[in-house]
């Protein structure tokens, strides 16, 4: 499986803070990647350097093989993008907004692929409605349905579930999981929720204080740690558990990054 | 650059301010009531006909650039107050793409301001809108690259420091009414001010303009000074436009709109 995403030695200082200190990361085709961490992690600093919205003190990241600092535009054409906590634009119906988005991807037939992506969430019948009048729910499952519409190869996520209660939250997954295993699309997805991160990530980066403390697939990690599970190595890396060994999050500036590989 | 993605964005700046009251209220309202005010005035004051085709005429100019400075500012805005600029810079969107379908939109609406301008002049107050003749061609045409230059340089300068530069939309219009001679030789400003005023590119558009009305022709000398420091300003905005683009994404400032 090649790299769809690889960024390389990624670094970000804002003032005297360093947000992301040499990350390496990749996301293969049709693979999902579960990017997780405490708040403060870097994980919106990383995601957003990665689709070229802040540029990176050092490092590279290559989008299909195009270096997206030197060709955003054709680099971001089959990557989709959401965020839970981002809205759409005002005084917009729903399928206007989607036509804009599908506009700027180039799409032929618009009206069919807004159809599609909302019904690839099951929302058709908002169509008609006003961006401003959805609620944060809504808004959210809307924000999905732009991701998709224009068939990407990398779907990027930042806690698309956060503003959803649990069964729209389900729906959402499942969805996930269908355009992967339905169309190959890559997933690279970040969350505070343990449980959907398991159920998402294929494989896991795990951030803490800018750099990757762990990587592999879940168990993996989970295996190599000791912890209880996936919530137990969270809470222990954000200072505030007991997991296995008591480590506090300041253990973790001295050790090197943990591969769910590597048994230690 | 895409087409299809200008047009899209003039098409979603068009949906968007149409079903806003206020962008209506400067559409339409504001030229009129600038036409009306200004006209009034020169009736009041004026002995003959002249300072009425005085006033009208440089209200209806300077619309030009007013408008295309606000409307693209507001454009913009809106995009920071819909939080909209991330989902825009996650897509293949070109920052010439974005700004040329605002350019587009600014055009339309300048086109119908000046024109209520022109339309309220003439119904009115009788005014000749064309008065002044041939000169109002290259005359609107450096008065529209001036306010383009000018809405780059806000929207630059909003980028940069965010929804406290929204002033600048409609503020910088009260810096250039007085010293760009809109309505007067500039000679009648204060002496101290007159250096200030000479230095605007548009003064020389403006005199060019009441050279027009007085039946003098094309003062293509004037003209082409003003087309010269318009230039200028514009290679600035783009270069501060550039710069601020630059810093935008190094500081991570999408953060403070999303």
């Amino acid at each position: 499986m090649g790299d769809y995403l690889s960024a390389r030695g990624l670094r970000k200082k804002f003032d005297a803070t360093v947000a992301v200190d040499s990350v390496d990361m990749t996301v293969g085709v049709g693979e999902r990647v579960a990017l997780v961490g405490p708040n403060g992690a870097g994980k919106t600093t990383t995601l957003l350097m990665l689709l070229g919205a802040i540029d990176p003190d050092e490092g590279s990241v290559e989008i299909n093989g195009r270096s997206l600092a030197q060709n955003r535009v054709e680099a971001m054409e089959r990557v989709g993008f959401a965020a839970g906590y981002l809205p759409l634009p005002r005084y917009l119906s729903v399928h206007e907004t989607l036509s804009f988005f599908a506009s700027l991807h180039g799409i032929d037939d618009i009206d069919a692929a807004v159809s599609g992506a909302l019904a690839q969430w099951g929302i058709g019948r908002l169509a008609h409605q006003k961006t401003q009048t959805l609620s944060s729910g809504q808004a959210t499952l809307v924000g999905l349905a732009k991701a998709i519409l224009h068939s990407p190869e990398l779907v990027v996520l930042d806690e698309p579930t956060a503003s959803l209660d649990p069964e729209v939250a389900h729906r959402v997954r499942q969805g996930l999981l269908r355009l992967n295993e339905d169309h190959g699309t890559a997933i690279l997805v970040t969350s505070h929720d343990m449980r959907e991160v398991e159920l998402l990530g294929e494989r896991l980066v795990f951030l803490a204080r800018g750099s990757v403390l762990h990587e592999g697939p879940p168990r993996e990690v989970v295996a190599a740690t000791g912890d209880a599970d996936l919530e137990a190595l969270f809470l222990r890396v954000a200072g505030i558990g007991q997991g296995a060994g008591d480590a506090p999050s300041d253990l973790t500036a001295d050790a090197g990054p943990i591969t769910g590989d590597s048994q230690q | 650059m895409k087409w299809t993605r200008v047009k899209a964005v003039a098409l979603r700046h068009w949906r968007a301010q149409a079903r806003q009251p206020g962008y209506w209220y400067i559409l339409i309202a504001l030229p009129v009531l600038d036409a009306i005010m200004f006209a009034s005035i020169g009736v009041a004051y004026g002995e003959d006909e002249r300072p009425v085709a005085v006033l009208v005429t440089g209200i209806m100019l300077f619309h030009l650039v007013w408008q295309l400075t606000l409307n693209a500012a507001l454009g913009f805005l809106e995009e920071i107050w819909s939080s909209n600029l991330l989902n825009l810079m996650t897509t293949p969107l070109r920052e010439q793409e974005f700004l040329a379908g605002l350019t587009l939109i600014s055009l339309a609406r300048t086109g119908v301001g000046i024109s209520l301008v022109g339309l309220t002049g003439a119904a009115l107050y009788s005014v000749n809108p064309a008065a002044a003749g041939l000169v109002l061609i290259p005359g609107a045409m450096i008065l529209l690259l001036f306010g383009w230059a000018v809405s780059l340089g806000v929207i630059a300068l909003v980028l940069r420091y965010g929804e406290s530069a929204e002033v600048f939309s409609w503020g910088f219009i009260f810096l250039l009414i007085p010293l760009s001679g809109v309505f007067y030789p500039t000679e009648a400003l204060p002496g101290v001010l007159q250096p200030v005023s000479n230095i605007v590119p548009i003064t020389q558009v403006f005199d060019a303009i009441r050279i027009g009305l007085d039946g003098g022709g094309v003062a293509w000398g004037r003209l082409a000074v003003a087309l010269g420091g318009t230039v200028i300003t514009a290679g600035l905005s783009v270069l501060l436009l550039r710069k601020m683009l630059q810093t935008f994404r190094v500081k991570g400032l999408v953060t403070n709109f999303s």
